[in-house]
């Protein structure tokens, strides 16, 4: 509990030492309820939440800062608080420096992670969270270097943060399938902070009339930990007596790119990357702790465009392991296809969405329609459904978890 | 010599009223293309307010931050969201171009998903934020995109205008036809009717008050009464600044991130 009160009196004393002496200092923010249940037969909440989101922005000249506290109450009475950003800004006439706790996102993918992968995720509720909430700041030094139209950025992150994901009692949780359960070790799961461990990336990308493109590379680690596996035999019997995992971040080598460009009235999008040394699970008996690692294409192509007032999006999204063998137990291509479509009514006031995660390789999908409406301006009510279908797949693996939720917002 | 002048005399007493009655006679085209083509400044930047009144007189607010530029062959706008709440820091980007042929680029950022997106000029019938103006009312409509006809002339608010009616040569298009009143001289559509596909008056904008800003005519307040729903949006630039040399690097992605 003193982590809640010294964030609450830091930011107490802050707002009343800004009243008087910065009156620039821009407040800003929300306040929302946010609940969900089950549509099993008991009707379970999948969540009850109550969030204050709290953004502070001051500049004076070309230096500013921006700190984005928040606290998320849950009905269990657990509070989950921190810093959403914390970063200090420098402008100069052709460069841009920040520097502190940041979400930095890359890409011109719609809610696929190819080319955006600076911010890890948090995945404590699955995909369903707000996607400035879904990103995870970094701490980082990002350094934009400005050519025209053009522009070079460079992201130092001196220290690895890697994905978050649900708690063993959650409901977003999947244990591991093996024969017998498995124990985990998590002795090498984390990467220690130093120079020689830190994370880069770099960018080169142009808006100009005909298209907007983005080149990068990088050299960072895989936020998602490889589950080495370690089985253990009886020396008697010879069967299987237990199954360690071990789970443990491999160093990834990335370059991709992205571009946005518009045909008529479509907006054609598409986005790539290449990626070295990423690992993956194995039934091969001579690979050793289960797993090997394979270079991997991740792309889509995507198309913008409207039908009347309805607005139509959709993408293609393929992975594609190189090298491929039979032993590997993900398939050589994945396929996942995204639509959503959007329409507003009664002066902007009132918005429905229908957006569609859908994997082809296992018929699954996760369906999520969602209608809004402005009461007034800055306090919204928000009703939705998260449909998951099939039995298996990244989304039919949540079929019990189909819910329907509302939230009400309040911004200032 | 004097059969000369006197040839030059009643050449010009013939001549004169005829050029004075073309004068006179200035075709409708002619009238749009000088309000397409008055000077309103190299650059500009001003506060933007629309009031979005409904029919019981209740108010929503929406404030912008608004920067434009001529660049010769384009113009390019940008616009900064400041309120309501939801939407500050959401920040627009427009390039339109002299060449007809060319469709108007944009892009948005929008804070919550941190990155700059290029959509597409299509939405042109959109209502922009819920305002009784759709994009293409905000934008310049270029004058060959209607035939124009001079169909009268009136005087408003002591204002002496001649009446241009617009038809749109793209049958499609949200309206089936404008009229403008237009101050003589001045180029200002002081007022504009606009008529549904069903030929019903559906819109009309007033010009409340304009006022001479560095040498140029600025339209300062407007409204636009949508007449069958009775809804009306006020909108009003205040704090306007023309001329002062605002760099090209202010229409670029980097402010659009970066915002106010």
């Amino acid at each position: 509990m003193s982590k809640i009160y010294a964030l609450a009196v830091t930011i107490l004393l802050f707002l009343l030492g800004t009243r008087v002496s910065a009156d620039s200092v821009h407040l800003s923010g929300y306040a929302r309820n946010y609940t969900g249940m089950l549509l099993n037969q008991n009707g379970e909440y999948s969540i009850v939440q109550n969030s204050f989101n709290l953004k502070l922005e001051h500049s004076r000249g070309p230096v500013a800062f921006k700190v984005n506290p928040y606290i998320n109450q849950y009905s269990d009475k657990q509070l989950d608080i921190g810093l959403r950003e914390a970063y200090l800004d420098a402008f100069f006439d052709k460069m841009d420096l920040r520097l502190g706790k940041q979400q930095i996102i890359w890409g011109k993918a719609d809610g696929v992670f190819i080319t955006d992968i600076i911010s890890p995720k948090n995945l404590n509720e699955f995909l369903l969270p707000d996607f400035d909430e879904i990103r995870m700041g970094v701490n980082a030094l990002k350094a934009d270097y400005y050519l025209g139209d053009h522009t070079v950025e460079f992201v130092w992150i001196p220290v690895f943060s890697p994905t978050q994901s649900p708690a063993e009692n959650s409901i977003w949780y999947r244990s591991p399938s093996f024969p017998i359960a498995p124990v985990f070790d998590y002795s090498s799961s984390e990467v220690t902070p130093s120079l020689e461990n830190s994370e880069f990336f770099g960018k080169f990308s142009a808006i100009t009339s005909p298209i907007d493109f983005e080149l990068m590379a990088g050299y960072a680690w895989d936020d998602d930990p490889t589950m080495h596996i370690q089985k253990s035999i009886n020396p008697a019997t010879q069967q299987l007596s237990g199954i360690t995992l071990l789970p443990q971040h491999h160093r990834l080598s990335i370059g991709g790119g992205s571009f946005s460009t518009t045909v008529g009235a479509f907006v054609l999008r598409g986005e790539g990357a290449y990626y070295s040394g990423k690992y993956f699970l194995t039934d091969n008996p001579t690979a050793i702790d289960g797993i090997t690692d394979k270079n991997y294409l991740h792309y889509l192509f995507g198309v913008d465009f409207n039908i009347g007032d309805t607005r139509i999006s959709s993408q293609f999204i393929q992975q594609t392991i190189l090298d491929y063998d039979e032993y590997l137990k993900n398939d050589e291509f994945e396929n996942t296809a995204t639509v959503l479509i959007s329409r507003t009514f009664m002066r902007k006031t009132l918005k429905l969405d229908l957006f569609s995660y859908i994997g082809l390789n296992n018929s699954d999908a996760l369906i999520r329609p969602k209608l809004t409406y402005d009461f007034t301006d800055g306090f919204q009510f928000l009703l939705g459904a998260n449909i998951f279908s099939g039995i298996e797949g990244r989304f039919g693996q949540y079929d019990d978890n189909n819910m329907l939720y509302f939230k009400v917002k309040y911004s200032f | 010599m004097i059969r000369k002048i006197q040839v030059v005399i009643l050449a010009t007493l013939i001549v004169l009223p005829v050029l004075s009655f073309a004068m006179d006679k200035i075709s409708g085209q002619q009238i749009i293309e000088n309000v397409y083509n008055r000077q309103t400044g190299n650059d500009q930047q001003a506060d933007l307010t629309m009031s979005l009144i409904n029919s019981r007189g209740e108010q929503r607010i929406r404030t912008i931050r608004q920067f434009t530029k001529d660049f010769g062959e384009m113009n390019k706008k940008i616009m900064f969201f400041k309120s309501p709440a939801d939407v500050r820091n959401t920040s627009f980007m427009n390039w339109s171009y002299d060449d007809e042929s060319k469709d108007d680029d944009q892009w948005i950022y929008l804070p919550t998903l941190k990155k700059v997106k290029r959509i597409s000029s299509d939405s042109k019938n959109d209502y922009f934020m819920g305002s009784d103006f759709t994009y293409d009312d905000l934008g310049d409509r270029h004058p060959s995109a209607d035939k124009h006809k001079l169909i009268g002339s009136e005087t408003i608010n002591g204002e002496e205008c001649t009446i241009v009616e617009s038809i749109p040569n793209d049958e499609e298009y949200m309206y089936s036809r404008t009229v403008t009143w237009i101050i003589k001289d001045k180029w200002i559509g002081l007022k504009k009717d606009f008529y549904d596909e069903d030929e019903e008056l559906l819109k009309t904008l007033h010009v409340k008050k304009y006022e001479e800003i560095s040498g140029y005519q600025i339209i300062l307040s407007t409204e636009m009464h949508n007449i069958q729903k009775d809804h009306r949006t006020l909108m009003q630039l205040s704090n306007v600044i023309i001329d002062t040399g605002i760099s090209d690097t202010q229409f670029s992605d980097r402010m659009m991130k970066r915002g106010l």
